[in-house]
This record gives C-alpha cells, structure tokens and sequence, in this order.
C-alpha cells in the first residue's frame, strides 16, 4: 500500500516538475496555445497506436512530435500564421482521433484515464521516464540558457547576432512534446496545459529573472503536486484537478506580490 | 567596404528597388535618404540578410555579405525591435546579445565581456541603467542600450534604420554627436533617416534612394534639385531648433 502511494506522489511531483521547467520559456515564447493544442493533437496519437496496435506511448511521441514541427514549418515556410496552423492541426487530429476510435470497434479503452490523468495507474517504470524526462528538461535548460533566453526574447535578433536558435527552437519543440506525451497519463490531456502556464505566471509575478522564475515555478509545481496528492488522498479527490487548482490559488496568492509596471 | 551590385528587389512582383550599384567605402558616415516607401530599409535588410537577395549581388570588404555576416559580428539599430516590454531582461543582458555570437553553444558569457558590455554602455551614456529591467526604460534610454548593443562587438560596420524615430528632439542631436564620435574612431556608418537637416550637418556622404538609385556622393555636392528629384514633390527644407 505505502508502495502504491508513494510511487502515485512521485509521478504527481516529477510530471508537475517537468511541465514547469519549461513553463517559464513556453509563457516568454507565447506558445502555450501550442502546448496545449499538442496535448490535444496526442489524442488522435493515441488512436493511431490503438488501431494499429503498436506502443501507444512511442507512435503518441512520434506523431506529436511530428505534427509540432509541421506546424512550425508550415507557419514559417508558408506564412501561415502560426495561430492559424495550430487550430488547423488541433482540429484535424481531433477528427481523426475520433475517426480512429471509431474504427476500432469493440475495443473498450478508458480516455477519461488520458483526458484528465490518473496518477494511481503509474508504473515504476514510467517514474523512471518521469525522473529522466525532469532531469533532461533541467540539463537542457542550464546547458542553452543563454540561446533560450534571447530565443524568448526575439528570435529573429537572437540570429542576426549568430546564435544557433534555429537548432534549439527544433530542440525546444521536440522536448515540449515530449514532456507532454510522457506526462500526459498522470497530467491529462485536458490539465496538461495549465501545469505548463500557471507555475511561470506565478513565478512572474514573484521574481524579474528568468533563471529565478525557472527555480519559482519548480517550487510552485512541487508544493502543487505534493498538496494536491494530500487532499486527494484525505478527501478522495481526482489528483490532477486538485495540483491544476492549487497552482491557480498559488497564482492568485502572487498577484498580491506583483510589482508595479515600471518600478 | 560594402559594395551591392545590380540588386533589383520586389514583393509579389511591386519593384521596390531597382538595379541598384553603390559603394561605400570605410569610415564614410553615409545616409539614405529618400520618401516613404522608397525601398530604404529593403536595401539595409538585404545587406544584412534579412532579406534573400533576388538579383544583383552584395559584398563586404570582398565576401559575399552572407558569408561575412556569418563569420563577422555587424553593428545594428533596428527602428524597432518586437518584444514583451514585461520580458525579464536588464539593459546589461540585452547588451550582452551583441556579444552573444562570439561564444560557443551552451558557453556562458565571462565577466570580460560583461565588462565590454558595461564600457559599451557607458559609451552611449546609459552605464546608469545596466541593471534596470527593459520595462523601465523610455524609448530615448532603449534606443541608447539598442546602440550599446550595436557597438559591444566592435564590428567596423554600424547599420542604423531611423534611429532618431523614438529619440526626442533634444535627444536626437545629442545621439548623432556620439554617432559622430563613434565614426571619427574608425567606424564606417549607415543610417537611414528622414531629418535633412541632421544628415546634412553631420553626415559625409548622402544616398539619395527613389527605388532607383538619385545620388550617392559626398554631401556637400547634393544640392536641393537632386533632393527634390529624389522625393518626386516639392520638399520644404524646415530649420528646426533641437
């Protein structure tokens, strides 16, 4: 029993970490609708795996990231606007998530496990993927801080001036992908995106530095995870929800500690 | 020395410039001049490769600039750069970009070139602000910290695009006093703007540019005729007191 629980407070606090690593860079760059969309666009990944068959999780991670970088591509080769590549590739993998299931008949699948998360089902070995998937997210962080940081800040500078922001742009996406593929049973499709938004808001509102606002979000997220476990274990409550609204009420808490424009 | 040969450039087939031959030679502090809509900023961002060159060629100092830009640091003030005034950066950091491409991927930046970039920003008079958040600054302080970040890398080349558009008018005098500073110490300039009366009291060489090359010689040889064919109306030469 004491097994059980603590590897579901392990996978609430490694997935609730990992998400908010990269929650101050996805709040800079504006692509938390991409976030988000991506937790929608794994949907129609994990139906692909289903009807095929095949490992949910790798052909998921295969065909989110796929679709990431087409919506990159598309947008900057095309000129499409990245808004509208997105709500494109949300919509069509929506259609064919349902259109996949379909096909599948007979096969009884629990989605609300993958829509809103379900700590309780994690496997020692997808600890492990959370543990590596947090670790990974913090080297990658610490070793192109200084591209990621002007890469926020305007990307079309950051390459005038020769940094390689192309190739960690690539990277970053891969990565924020991959984070919400591998998070997605414990966070949820439908939670996924506000774990990558509310800890960098919060954090913003605390501190002015990014490095600073990487380290707040983290503890946000933990304090989070480790909150929303308790009150679901004390007041049987779905664990996801309970870290989503804590987060929240950690962001409202930091409002009263803003600082005023300009000071 | 920057030399663009027979460049021709046009968006979704409109001409904006046309078969253009130009050289500058080092240490001119040049000006383009010319209306809206005349091609004056398509020239800057195809020299600094913005822009994919279409027809025509451009070299610096004998290298294709594409090339050059890839191996040599350039000075640059954009009219305006696209940012979140609330982004976490100080003054210093975005100085700091200048210098960004002489370091390895992942490398950190040292505390000799945070140094460099502290001189740089005392050059254009701003070392006050180097640890004031982006937000905090007036668009005449950001302009000044946009320039630090232009001279940091100590590139021979200094592109500027209006830099006077977000400056106050007792600023602008003052900002190309330094410009003239900066240039009588070697560097080659080029800047785009609109007020005559400035290009003409501190400028040495005048680009006069209609989508077609008008000029481009010293200024004192450019006389109100050529202005006025350049601008294609009647332009009124107004003394403003800075």
């Amino acid at each position: 029993m004491l097994g059980f629980l603590l590897h579901a407070l392990f996978a609430s606090v490694l997935s609730s970490l990992s998400l908010a690593l990269f929650s101050p860079f996805v709040t800079l760059r504006k692509v938390s609708y991409l976030g988000e969309a991506l937790s929608h666009i794994a949907f129609a990944g994990i139906a692909l795996a289903l009807l095929l068959g095949l490992h949910l999780q790798l052909v998921t991670l295969i065909f989110v990231v796929g679709v990431a970088l087409a919506i990159t591509w598309l947008s900057r080769r095309h000129q499409l606007q990245e808004a509208n590549a997105i709500t494109i590739f949300l919509s069509v993998s929506m259609a064919l998530g349902i259109v996949l299931i379909s096909l599948r008949r007979g096969y009884t699948f629990d989605l609300a496990n993958y829509l809103f998360g379900n700590v309780l089902l994690a496997s020692p070995g997808e600890i492990w993927q959370l543990g590596i998937l947090s670790a990974v997210n913090l080297a990658f962080i610490i070793f192109f801080f200084k591209e990621l940081f002007y890469l926020s800040y305007n990307a079309d500078m950051a390459e005038f001036f020769r940094l390689p922001v192309r190739a960690v742009d690539r990277a970053f996406i891969i990565l924020l992908a991959a984070n919400i593929v591998i998070t997605l049973r414990a966070a949820g499709i439908i939670l996924v995106s506000a774990q990558l938004i509310l800890p960098a808001a919060t954090a913003f509102n605390l501190v002015r530095r990014l490095d600073q606002a990487v380290a707040v979000s983290a503890l946000v997220a933990i304090l989070a995870a480790v909150g929303g476990f308790a009150l679901s274990w004390w007041l049987n409550l779905p664990t996801g929800a309970n870290i989503v609204l804590l987060e929240f009420l950690l962001y409202l808490i930091s409002l009263a500690f803003r600082p005023k424009r300009g000071s | 020395m920057i030399k663009i040969s027979g460049v021709t450039h046009s968006f979704d087939g409109n001409i904006v410039l046309e078969d253009i031959d130009l050289e500058l030679a080092e240490g001119e502090f040049a000006a383009i001049i010319g209306p809206n809509g005349a091609g004056k900023s398509t020239l800057i961002k195809l020299i600094l490769g913005f822009l994919p060159l279409q027809s025509g060629s451009i070299e610096i100092d004998g290298v294709p600039h594409h090339l050059w830009l890839r191996q040599n640091p350039m000075g640059y003030l954009p009219q305006t750069e696209e940012f979140d005034r609330r982004f976490p950066a100080t003054a210093l950091d975005l100085v700091l970009l200048g210098l960004a491409g002489e370091l390895r991927i992942g490398r950190r930046f040292s505390k000799s070139h945070r140094q460099k970039a502290l001189e740089a920003l005392e050059t254009t008079k701003t070392a006050h602000l180097a640890s004031q958040q982006l937000g905090g600054l007036s668009g005449g302080e950001l302009q000044r910290v946009f320039l630090a970040r232009a001279i940091v890398s100590d590139s021979k080349y200094l592109i500027l695009d209006e830099p006077e558009a977000s400056v106050d008018l007792p600023g602008v005098q003052s900002f190309f006093e330094l410009l003239k500073e900066l240039n009588s110490q070697g560097k080659t300039i080029v800047t785009i703007s609109h007020d005559l009366n400035i290009l003409t009291s501190y400028c040495s060489f005048l680009i006069c540019l209609n989508r077609t090359l008008h000029c481009h010689t010293q200024t004192e040889l450019v006389n109100a005729e050529i202005i006025q064919k350049t601008f294609g109306e009647t332009v009124r030469l107004i003394e403003k007191e800075y």
